[in-house]
């Protein structure tokens, strides 16, 4: 109090001082305000403490049976075991591997795919309601069929993935083609481009930064997926372990293949933002 | 040489349901070559209609327009246009946008170069280069356009309300620049305003168009002398213009708002 008190004489305006330290609270509270990057951060990071507390107060507490739900300890353990004795690492690098897979397939047939709808009308007039129909299709009620078709193997797992993503990403991609500015696209008629030019300096340019959006959130997809597709008839990957653990009642190894996904899933994101803030710096400026 | 003619065209435009809405009467105007032509009307008048028509953008529904005796099929780099939007490419530095029509037309690399660099340092944007357009002010994004567009080197150059959305002084500084651009340059211009100063400040003669649906009503030669000053502004000729002009289009804006 009394070095409060020394600092008054200092301030020219001891009110003005005094107002905003009251003020800011309640600035926080209005909608839309922004938070400082370190609040946010620290926001961030404590839900996840928050939900370790409260999952460990559940399991290590007593409160919930150990068979149902294994505590935050045991699950380290069991993860430490599946990465020693169970080589976990490998069924890592196989889930890893069909995810980018399938997903860089199917952006590989859908983003020319769906420029090209975006692009011509007559195209979309063809291809979009067949997609439409297409992509409410469940990749995992193909299951069934493609292991009658592709086998076991990785093609079948691969399959899953590009057909939950496929149908996705040329609907998305077409639709951010086809909702380019008009005026940018006249601009360029008026600078003499040439059809062929408009689509491969006006329109492809200015949908990237999107494309590249919807690319991030469908191989979010991707990753769910792969699980559903391990989860039958496979002898690798994150799913298998976790198909492996439900018959041995092992709900430490489930939930640690399961934060495993998370955590993949998170730095995929993460890199995938980085690499679009990037390339495409015009666009966030 | 490049002399255009706008013959018989008018615009009609029709929609699934409701009414037909005729926006241009049959039009008949004459530009010649290295002229500065403004066109004067209350917005919603179809002026801009004619530029679209004239740049190819849209088809009239008859008559037709000709630049050098050829008959407009559609838009092509001979005549360029500055949009009232912000319409440069935002992925695209400035020195690229300036660019872009020349990369179009497959001019070679060296001349693409130089050509920017002269028009960047004509319309003042030296040292923005490599700046992004959503990093410059909306005048400098303007300029920028006008640059592009001058650059491909169109022989005549359309203009819909470009400096529509400026402020009131950096409006004012564009004209200013513009004008010394035709000045130095003598390229035909069409500028399309409902701006009453603008039209007269820039103009060898004013086509005032009627309220929609639009003809051009009456033509008045402006014959204030080159090279223009901002004060000229405040002459009695200049005066005398602006009083006739306002006249003729409290008229029409009044009719434009009965409707």
């Amino acid at each position: 109090m009394s070095r409060v008190m020394g600092a008054m004489p200092a301030d020219p305006q001891p009110g003005a001082a005094t107002a905003p330290a009251h003020a800011a609270p309640r600035r926080r509270l209005r909608p839309l305000e922004p938070v400082a990057p370190r609040t946010r951060w620290l926001l961030g990071a404590a839900f996840f403490v928050l939900f370790v507390a409260v999952w460990s107060v559940a399991t290590l507490g007593g409160y919930v049976s150990p068979t149902f739900l294994a505590s935050p300890v045991t699950m380290v353990q069991e993860g430490w075991l599946l990465f020693t004795q169970f080589g976990f690492l490998h069924d890592i690098g196989m889930t890893v591997w069909r995810v980018l897979g399938g997903f860089f397939l199917a952006a590989l047939v859908a983003v020319p795919l769906g420029i090209c709808m975006g692009a011509h009308k007559g195209v979309e007039a063809f291809l979009e309601p067949f997609v439409s129909f297409c992509r409410y299709l469940p990749a995992s009620a193909f299951i069934p069929l493609l292991i009658l078709w592709a086998g076991l193997g990785e093609l079948q797992k691969l399959l899953v993935i590009f057909i939950g993503s496929v149908f996705q990403i040329i609907l998305m991609v077409a639709v951010t083609v086809g909702s380019a500015r008009k005026d940018l696209v006249e601009a360029a008629y008026t600078l003499g481009a040439t059809p062929t030019g408009i689509v491969r300096r006006v329109l492809i340019p200015g949908a990237a930064p999107h494309i590249a959006e919807t690319l991030r959130l469908v191989l979010g997809w991707a990753w769910t997926y792969v699980i559903v597709a391990e989860l039958i008839g496979s002898s690798s990957g994150i799913g298998h372990m976790i198909t492996d653990s439900q018959a041995l009642l092992n709900t430490g190894q489930i939930i640690f293949g399961i934060i495993v996904i998370g955590i993949i899933g998170l730095v995929s994101d993460f890199l995938f933002k980085a690499v679009n803030r990037r390339l495409f710096a015009w666009s966030v400026i | 040489m490049s002399e255009l003619h706008i013959q018989g065209v008018s615009r009609t435009f029709t929609s699934a349901k409701g009414p037909a809405t005729q926006a241009l009467l049959p039009v008949d105007f004459h530009v010649a070559d290295n002229d500065f032509v403004t066109i004067l009307g209350p917005s919603g008048c179809g002026k801009s209609t004619m530029l679209r028509i004239v740049a190819g953008l849209d088809q009239p529904t008859a008559g037709r327009v000709l630049l050098d005796g050829q008959p407009v099929t559609g838009p092509g780099a001979d005549r360029g246009m500055v949009f009232q939007s912000y319409t440069l490419f935002p992925w695209l530095t400035i020195e690229q946008n300036i660019r872009f029509g020349l990369r179009e037309r497959g001019v070679a690399e060296s001349v693409q170069k130089e050509r920017a660099a002269y028009f960047i340092a004509k319309v003042g944007l030296r040292g923005f280069e490599q700046h992004y357009p959503k990093q410059l002010s909306g005048g400098m994004q303007q300029r920028t356009a006008i640059a592009r567009a001058l650059a491909n080197d169109p022989k005549i150059l359309l203009m819909d309300e470009p400096f529509g959305a400026l402020d009131n002084q950096t409006r004012v500084l564009m004209q200013e620049l513009l004008l010394g651009i035709w000045e130095a340059e003598r390229k035909t211009v069409m500028f399309v305003t409902h701006d009453i100063d603008e039209a007269i400040f820039m103009a060898n003669r004013v086509a005032v168009f009627s309220a929609r649906p639009g003809r051009i009503k009456s033509e008045i030669a402006v014959d204030l002398p080159h090279p223009r000053h901002y004060r000229v502004k405040t002459s009695p000729e200049f005066m005398e213009l602006k009083a006739r002009l306002t006249e003729e289009i409290r008229a029409e804006s009044m009719a434009a708002d009965a409707h």
